[in-house]
């Protein structure tokens, strides 16, 4: 498994992700949108009826994938550790805040990395702002930014989400309990087994890999180590040489499958992201694989995105995809609301709080300091 | 045929605060290393980790002192110079 934390075993998963990525993308999943951990956390808030857009509504058994498949991988190679106890109802308000964000850029990191892959030059907008958002929060870890350590807890404690996202998969499988759209991107999805066996797969290489598009960013700012972009640019170079070979790929603001070209909040919507990402310590897709290996605070930030999902759709703060014109309608520009620009600058205005109030005081010369016990010397890099 | 490599004493942080207090006090301290990400032999998570030459140990033991942080993780390990 260590092969994978090499440079180049980084840069052959980021191609047998983006390979995967592919194949949810051939099979029905919505354009541009193959996966996306905002979006799609967005329609199981919709399926789960938390909120009420017809048209984001269906449970995506790709959330269930990524973070079981993260679960049965540390379990299976004893890295699963059930842990809690880092300020945990902040970091449901980071969660909160990083959908919020998203949700008004219209998709995670991964999802602006499609998007990007696919000519979408909005996505390339949403990049100046993720970084810009990462760079913040790394201002503050330098300045003794925490959460507080994690502490070990109740081993059950930690299989409690992957658990509950089983169970409800199989609801949804079994019985008509829960919403799906019928038209919009809650329609458009994969075959329930293909979206679950590749989530699985990749639950369980970004557990291995330590996928995270915010660390990745984070790592350069605070140690100049880029090697955690590798994956990312894989994901990238295999999506982009699918649109072309596709006729997905077309260059432009305009015209852009569930985007829109409003190009300040899509960069205030991806700086939320990262910055709130940078301080929770990890991008939404990140969290899920956290989850999965047993952080119940990762569960809690989990949590705090499916309900500022759902804050999102039933108070109208997301942003709208710009439509073209047709006979019965105009075109729009799409973007968010007054409400959703109101609420994302008020989240990022929280974010800043948060950091501020979470720095810690650092004693020099505090006297000894308790030291590890040292790790066998044959576990190499 | 690998690259070269640096015999190492790595030391893990629970916390990024205390990596950062670590590399506050390095160059106070003489430390030689620096920040990495923690290797992932040490930790399924995606903290940091101060990589110094194994032969400057009691200098990166001063530092943690002086730093007044506690080591999560330690190891010896021979990383890519």
């Amino acid at each position: 498994m260590e092969i994978l934390n090499s440079k180049k075993g980084l840069l052959v998963s980021g191609l047998v992700i983006g390979a995967l990525i592919a194949v949810l993308a051939a099979a029905g999943n919505p354009a541009n949108m193959a996966i996306c951990a905002a979006c799609f956390i967005r329609d199981v808030a919709g399926s789960l009826k938390l909120h009420t857009a017809a048209p984001v509504q269906y449970f995506r058994p790709e959330i269930v994938g990524f973070v079981v498949g993260s679960f049965l991988i540390a379990v299976a190679t004893r890295e699963y550790r059930s842990t809690a106890g880092s300020s945990p109802m902040t970091r449901f308000i980071l969660g909160f805040v990083m959908m919020i964000g998203a949700l008004v850029f219209l998709g995670c990191p991964l999802r602006m990395v499609i998007r990007m892959s696919a000519g979408d030059l909005n996505a390339w907008v949403g990049l100046v702002g993720l970084v810009a958002g990462v760079a913040t929060g790394s201002i503050f870890l330098r300045k003794g930014f925490s959460l507080g350590r994690e502490q070990d807890t109740n081993r059950a404690a930690g299989t409690v989400l992957p658990v509950a996202l089983a169970i409800l998969l199989v609801l949804s499988v079994t019985t008509a309990l829960f919403a799906a759209s019928e038209t919009g991107p809650g329609s458009a999805h994969a075959p329930v087994l293909v979206s679950l066996v590749v989530a699985l797969v990749i639950g369980a290489v970004a557990q291995k890999m330590r996928l995270c598009f915010v660390g990745g960013i984070r790592n350069v700012f605070l140690m100049r180590d880029a090697t955690l972009l590798l994956p990312i640019v894989a994901i990238f170079v295999v999506m982009l040489v699918y649109n072309l070979a596709t006729g997905g790929f077309k260059l432009g603001f305009e015209g852009q499958p569930i985007a829109h070209a409003q190009h300040l909040w899509n960069i205030l919507g991806m700086y939320a992201v990262g910055f709130a990402g940078t301080l929770a310590g990890g991008c939404p897709l990140r969290q899920m694989v956290l989850a999965g290996q047993g952080s119940c605070d990762a569960s809690v930030t989990f949590l705090g995105m499916l309900i500022g999902a759902a804050f999102a759709h039933n108070f109208n703060l997301a942003g709208a995809a710009a439509t073209v014109a047709t006979a019965e309608k105009a075109a729009t520009a799409g973007g968010p609301s007054n409400a959703g620009q109101v609420v994302l600058v008020a989240g990022i205005v929280v974010l800043f709080v948060i950091a501020a109030t979470n720095l810690r005081r650092r004693k020099a010369a505090a006297g000894v300091a308790p030291t590890a016990p040292a790790v066998p010397a044959e576990a190499q890099a | 045929m690998g690259s070269r490599t640096q015999p190492c004493v790595v030391v893990g942080f629970a916390t990024t605060d205390d990596a950062m207090a670590l590399a506050d006090e390095a160059a106070r301290a003489g430390l030689r290393g620096r920040l990495i990400p923690i290797p992932r032999v040490l930790s399924a998570g995606c903290g940091m980790a101060w990589r110094e030459p194994r032969d400057n140990e009691a200098a990166l033991e001063r530092a943690l002192r002086a730093a007044g942080v506690a080591a999560d993780v330690r190891a010896e390990m021979a990383l890519p110079v």
